[in-house]
Formats: C-alpha cells, sequence, structure tokens
C-alpha cells in the first residue's frame, strides 16, 4: 500500500496501481477517451494529463498522463490544475481539428470553452479518434483482425490491405466499444457485416434468431471448449427448456 | 458463511415480484435495468419456474470469456461480471446453456446475477419464499 495525495486529500493505493484508477474511484471526473478496463493502458488521447510533484522535488512539477502513471510513495496530484486545464484545452482544439463533426469530440471541447478549432481543420473529416481501443480489444481477444496503419495525418485503423480480415470472427466488440459509433456494421440476426466482410450467424433452431457468428461459435468450440450444441438455441429457448424440466420434476412431486 | 439461492417452483405464484425487485435493485440513474431472473410458465397447470443464474461450478459464461470479465466472488460463490472489462461480444449470452447471461438492449450491455453481492433483492421481495437465500449450513443441519 502507499500513500499520496490527490486534490489535497490523502488518499491509499495498491502499489502498481495506475494514478486514473485512483482518481476515478474518488469520484473525480477526469476525461479519458482511449481508457478500457478490458486492455492495457495506451496513452493515446492524453486528455487524463494530471500535475504531480512531490515535496521532495523543490518546487519542480510534472505533467503525465494519468493512466499510464503507477501510484508512488508522498505522490501529490492535481487532477484540474490552471495549466493542466490548459493542456486539455490544447489537446481538445487539436481533438476538434481533426474530428469537427464528432458528437463526442464537440460536447467535450465545448466543456472546456471551445466551440471552433484555432487550427485549419481536416478536409474530409471522420469519426475516428485513433484511440486503438478496437485494436487493442481485437489483440487481447486473440484475433489481430485490425489495426492502425501509415503514421502522421495519413493514421487510420484498418484491416489488412483494407480487404476484408481474414482473422475476423464477427464479434463486433471492435464496433460496439468505439467510444464516437465510427466503427459500423449491420445485424438483421440472421446475418451481420462488419469491415466489408459479410457472415452467417448461429440461428437459434426454435426462433431463427442469432447472437454469435459460426466463426466465433466454432472459435469458443475449439480453443474454449464450449460445447456445440449450446449454440443451437438462444438465450430464450434455453430458459424455456430449463423451465420445462424443472417444471416436469416439481410437477412429478406434486403428484405423489 | 457461503449461502444459495434455492428456487423451488412449487411455492411460486408466477407473480413476477422478482424480476420488479431485481431490475429495480439493479437500477441505472433510478431507471430501471433488464431483469436478471425470469418466471417461465413451467408446462403444466398453475406452476411457474423462476429462472436465474445458477453460478455454475464449471461455468461456460467465464470459459466463454475471452477477457476475463466473469469471475467468482469468493464471499459469495456468484459469478460476477465486471460492467467495465466487458467488451460485449455476446459470447457468454450465446455460451450460457441456461440462458441466464442476458442482453440489456436498452443500456446496452450484458447482465448476469451477482446475488446482489449477498443479499439478493429477488429473495427478499418474494412473497411465497419460492426464492429463498439460505445459508448452506443451515441446510445441511436441516437435511
Amino acid at each position: 500500500m502507499v500513500s499520496l495525495t490527490i486534490n489535497g486529500k490523502v488518499v491509499q493505493a495498491e502499489s502498481g496501481e495506475m494514478l486514473l484508477t485512483v482518481i476515478r474511484r474518488l469520484g473525480i471526473d477526469v476525461p479519458a477517451l482511449c481508457q478500457h478496463d478490458a486492455v492495457e493502458p495506451y496513452g493515446a488521447c492524453r486528455l487524463c494529463m494530471v500535475e504531480i510533484t512531490k515535496e521532495s522535488w523543490n518546487g519542480w512539477k510534472n505533467y503525465v498522463t494519468s493512466c499510464l502513471y503507477p501510484v508512488e510513495q508522498d505522490l501529490i496530484v492535481q487532477t484540474h490544475s490552471e495549466q493542466v486545464i490548459e493542456l486539455r484545452r490544447t489537446l481538445l482544439d487539436l481533438m476538434l481539428a481533426r474530428n469537427p463533426q464528432t458528437p463526442l469530440i464537440q460536447r467535450l471541447a465545448a466543456e472546456h470553452g471551445i466551440t471552433k478549432t484555432s487550427y485549419t481543420e481536416v478536409v474530409e473529416p471522420d469519426d475516428c479518434i485513433l484511440c486503438g481501443i478496437c485494436t487493442r480489444i481485437c489483440d487481447a481477444m486473440g484475433f489481430h483482425a485490425i489495426s492502425s496503419v501509415n503514421r502522421g495525418h495519413g493514421k487510420e485503423i484498418a484491416p489488412p490491405l483494407h480487404q476484408p480480415p481474414q482473422d475476423c470472427v464477427g464479434c463486433l466488440a471492435c464496433a460496439l466499444n468505439c467510444p464516437t459509433g465510427f466503427i459500423r456494421y449491420t445485424d438483421d440476426g440472421r446475418t451481420r457485416r462488419i469491415w466489408d466482410r459479410t457472415f452467417d450467424l448461429v440461428t437459434c433452431e426454435k426462433t431463427g434468431q442469432g447472437r454469435v457468428t459460426r466463426e466465433f461459435a466454432a472459435f469458443l468450440t475449439e480453443h474454449r471448449g464450449i460445447p456445440e450444441e449450446y449454440f443451437r438455441v438462444n438465450d430464450e429457448s434455453h430458459r424455456k427448456e430449463l423451465a420445462q424440466t424443472m417444471g416436469d420434476i416439481t410437477n412429478s412431486t406434486r403428484e405423489e | 458463511m457461503q449461502s444459495r439461492l434455492v428456487v423451488n417452483p412449487s411455492l411460486c405464484i408466477g407473480c413476477r415480484t422478482c424480476e420488479l425487485a431485481c431490475s429495480f435493485a439493479h437500477a441505472i440513474g433510478g431507471k430501471p435495468t433488464l431483469s436478471r431472473i425470469h418466471v417461465h410458465p413451467g408446462g403444466h397447470k398453475d406452476l411457474f419456474v423462476p429462472i436465474v443464474c445458477l453460478h455454475c461450478e464449471d461455468p461456460a459464461c467465464a470459459k466463454a470469456c475471452l477477457v476475463d470479465a466473469i469471475t467468482r466472488n469468493e464471499s459469495t460463490g456468484a459469478m460476477e461480471l465486471d460492467q467495465s472489462k466487458c467488451v460485449k461480444c455476446m459470447a457468454c449470452v450465446a455460451a450460457c446453456p441456461f440462458g441466464c447471461t442476458l442482453h440489456d438492449v436498452q443500456f446496452r450491455q450484458i447482465v448476469k446475477c451477482d446475488l446482489c453481492g449477498g443479499d439478493p433483492a429477488c429473495a427478499k421481495f418474494c412473497p411465497t419464499k419460492a426464492l429463498d437465500y439460505r445459508s448452506i449450513a443451515l441446510m445441511r443441519t436441516a437435511g
């Protein structure tokens, strides 16, 4: 255990924990766009910057991304000092130049008093903020179907060679965890389309509706040992089957 | 002392108070979420079966989870889903052979019974004790 001071309050934290985790636990609202608990911290958006110092530093201060900074004994943290807010304003100003039409960025920028970027807006803006949550989750799940390509202002998220990805299983984790909804998909309960690839869903024998793709179900059967027959009916039909079985048992004891 | 949520369908009157209690016990910002417990007709006259997570010894939901978001709470014995870790891939929803891991469409989250951290609201509100949260030690002595 280490003890540190956050906004003037002395708090205890497990050693090895990141500053942002402790700050969030205190209920302090520090914006962070690239943070997801399922994956390792990444430090892409840099909005979670805080000011740190120690009494032994003789007045020196440092500005660090709190998602990547492990807690230290006697650390003194300011999450909303004037300089930190100015840093966040600059970052949001830059983000607004890249994503001028993205509601999430517009809202965050407006909260910091920016309605129009002071930089030149990109010509063909999209909603991708390059937080990397999609690619990191895809990697964490073990599929590695998408990644970031190119560098600098040409950087984007794409499957290899911009072709429908061979390693994708259509689990939708990338799209459903995208903070801006940039990754598009369609799903009608029977087929699913994402990254220009069409997947057939494992449909329920009774309702005809599906939850997971054939590829994902096959992966779970092969690598996680989930029996294939578990996927044949959906959750509602599973519950009805269980109710019927338990009902039959209860009824037989009732008649005796 | 570990307890179990005991479901006795012969006492259930199908009032679905448990579903309501569950929805409100897991409310987000005052709005009720999808109930983790569902009362289904048992296929016979006047018979209802409350279906709720069985917290299996070898749970398919946890095995299917590729980011280890579903883990056992050692103090209650419940399989709990960590909402901040969940990536909403639906593997657990599809894998559960009892259909007790659910997709809450309204709040865009996956939900499952967590025994309310050791004090299940459904059992507290059940008027007929069809749902009863009992300690294992007491069950053993009662036979």
